[in-house]
């Protein structure tokens, strides 16, 4: 899980164009929206669902759906890993 | 009046840290967008009472290729998986919203696509532009970005 | 101040091409949105549209000298990218050529506002006093690549669209094209600056007066409707300087069929005291025109008001905004002048503008 957790913030910050953040800076366990954590906003929730398609294979059909699925890092990575086609 | 431009060819990344350095929503922009941001920062640093919202002022861009060079990087995406944050970027006016939300400018903003680079044409299209009750002035832009790393770009302020 | 009159309108669309067979389809409840391209061969049907369009507004109408020629698109050629040169300018230049225009083109690309944009820059240019016409055209066509973004966003519904209803899942695309010719008169005839072979008076009982539009940024975001619909809410306040309520026919709303989009306009009526008005939305008959959406509901909305009637919004059923908005979900009968027309785009634009009805004041 610690792998899967590494590898998905490097994504997300390769996705996101997240400038200068390191796996480091970002908490496990942190809302990913919002004013807290990392503050992403509607289009990186998009951006994210492509990034579940494109590496795993994993199809979210709404934004809502999404949200959920965005909690945290932690949370995401347990989605990918009971839900990963690829 | 005070004009600025940037170098065809110029580290958009490198300027923006020397000049800003605090806004990560840069590094989600198109050049496009980067250049326009950049040049408004050039443009308006040091500006008293900067970031108050204001209505009267418009924000009028103008160019003869308009989003194509982020339509072609959308495009190449397109066939496999597509960007949504790409794609927001494949229209001429988005670059007027980024310097507005940077800006808080609230009043009208527009994005022009002319032939040519048309002085003329351009001054009395910002004249036409003063016709609106409310606005007292304009950032005008022309920047054409022929690609991520071939454009012309300059900006400067017009007053009623 | 100049006052400046549509003196042509033209359309050509999956739902007809004449403005009276347009008008019939949508009072009928039907829809089309795509073209049906079989037995067209040509290089550009972009172009195409756009220019068919631009003659049936110019029927009966001269194109003189200073005739002016704005195109509104969002995407133009972009079906052909990578294959040839897409640029809108080379685009506009075509088609101004193939109308005999002889001043420069000007493209407006406002996202989904470029029609109000488009028509507000034609408004200008004739009253600058530097053009006796102008022909303002809106045109869109289908494409996978306006497709796959859209259908990226998320911003899709796979029924048919259905505005400010609460069971909507997003628009539908579509494409058409339309056209209207602005032209002047002073509001004196004897200082008509046109000649008077060309100046509308011998229309001006009948044709409709652009006596307003505005555009303004909500400055919040690049593709998420403000909450506050600020943007639009200014759009109104400022056009409504000029307007009294109660001469009001009718709002034809943006109405994309959006969760957002219909929320934010259903804010911005209320901010503005104009819940209780008729609106009315016409995605659900053409599907989201984009860059043409804008000209062709202006043109279907006043031959509307001519008919005095209030168009209906089709895919429309139970509410599905927050904030009390005056829906017409059947045709009714409109009373009032003049008609608002309301857009809303990427960018965070917003734009408004008033056409009213030929004599009124």
């Amino acid at each position: 899980m610690e792998n899967l957790i590494n590898e998905l913030k490097l994504k997300i910050i390769d996705a996101l164009n997240l400038d200068g953040m390191t796996p480091e800076d970002i908490d496990n366990n942190a809302p990913l929206f919002g004013d807290e954590g990392l503050g992403l906003d509607s289009i990186d929730v998009l951006e994210l669902i492509v990034l579940l398609e494109r590496n795993y294979g994993i199809r979210l059909d709404s934004p809502s759906k999404g949200k959920e699925v965005f909690q945290s890092v932690a949370v995401m990575a347990k989605y990918v890993a009971e839900n990963r086609t690829k | 009046m005070k004009a600025v431009s940037i170098p065809s060819g110029t580290n958009l990344t490198a300027l923006y840290r020397e000049l800003v350095g605090d806004y990560p929503k840069f590094f989600k922009m198109d050049t496009l967008s980067k250049l326009g941001f950049l040049l408004t920062e050039m443009l308006l640093q040091g500006t008293e009472g900067r970031f108050t919202p204001r209505e009267d002022r418009a924000v009028l861009v103008f160019s003869r290729n308009g989003s194509l060079a982020n339509d072609i990087n959308y495009a190449k995406r397109m066939e496999d998986f597509p960007s949504p944050a790409l794609f927001v970027y494949t229209l001429p006016n988005i670059v007027a919203g980024e310097i507005s939300i940077r800006n808080k400018y609230e009043g009208e903003t527009s994005a022009y696509v002319l032939e040519n680079y048309d002085r003329q044409l351009i001054e009395s299209i910002v004249r036409e532009a003063f016709q609106d009750r409310i606005t007292r002035d304009a950032i005008v832009a022309w920047i054409d970005c022929r690609s991520d790393s071939e454009w012309t770009a300059q900006a400067w302020i017009e007053t009623k | 101040m100049t006052k400046v009159y549509c003196i042509g309108e033209g359309l050509y669309t999956p739902l007809g091409s004449t403005v009276d067979t347009v008008l019939e389809a949508v009072r009928e409840g039907k829809s089309a949105r795509l073209f049906d391209r079989s037995g067209y061969s040509g290089a550009s049907f972009f172009e195409h549209i756009a220019l068919e369009a631009s003659r049936n507004a110019l029927k009966g109408i001269e194109i003189t000298p200073g005739t002016g020629f704005v195109l509104s698109t969002t995407k133009g050629n972009v079906e052909h990218i990578g294959k040839e040169d897409i640029s809108l300018a080379a685009s506009a230049a075509r088609i101004a050529g193939a109308l005999g225009i002889k001043t420069k083109p000007i493209v407006v690309s406002n996202a989904c506002i470029s029609g109000i944009a488009a028509l507000l820059q034609g408004v200008r240019m004739i009253r600058s006093g530097e053009y006796d016409k102008v022909i303002v055209t809106g045109a869109e066509v289908h494409s996978d690549f306006i497709h796959s973004g859209f259908d990226c966003l998320k911003a899709l519904s796979p029924e048919p669209c259905r505005p400010f209803d609460k069971d909507r899942e997003g628009l539908n695309l579509g494409e058409a094209a339309a056209a209207i010719v602005l032209s002047s008169c002073h509001s004196e005839p004897s200082s008509c600056h046109s000649e008077p072979s060309s100046c509308h008076s011998e229309r001006s009982e009948e044709s409709f007066e652009i006596s307003d539009g505005v555009i303004r940024n909500d400055a919040n975001h690049i593709s998420g409707p403000s909450r506050t619909g600020e943007g639009s809410y200014k759009c109104l306040r400022y056009v409504m300087e000029n307007v009294r309520k109660e001469d009001i026919a009718f709002i034809s709303v943006h109405g994309t069929a959006t969760p957002y989009n219909d929320e934010m306009e259903s804010v911005a009526l209320y901010r503005a005291g104009l819940s209780d008005v008729p609106i009315n939305a016409l995605k659900g008959n053409f599907g989201h025109t984009l860059g043409a959406a804008g000209i062709l509901e202006a043109i279907v909305s006043m031959a509307a008001l001519e008919k005095g009637i209030v168009l209906p919004t089709k895919g429309f059923h139970e509410m599905g905004v927050t904030y009390p908005v005056n829906v017409s979900a059947l045709e009714r009968p409109a009373s009032g002048k003049l008609i608002i027309k309301l857009l809303s785009g990427f960018g965070g634009v917003n734009g408004a503008m008033v056409f009213r009805k030929g004599g009124a004041q």
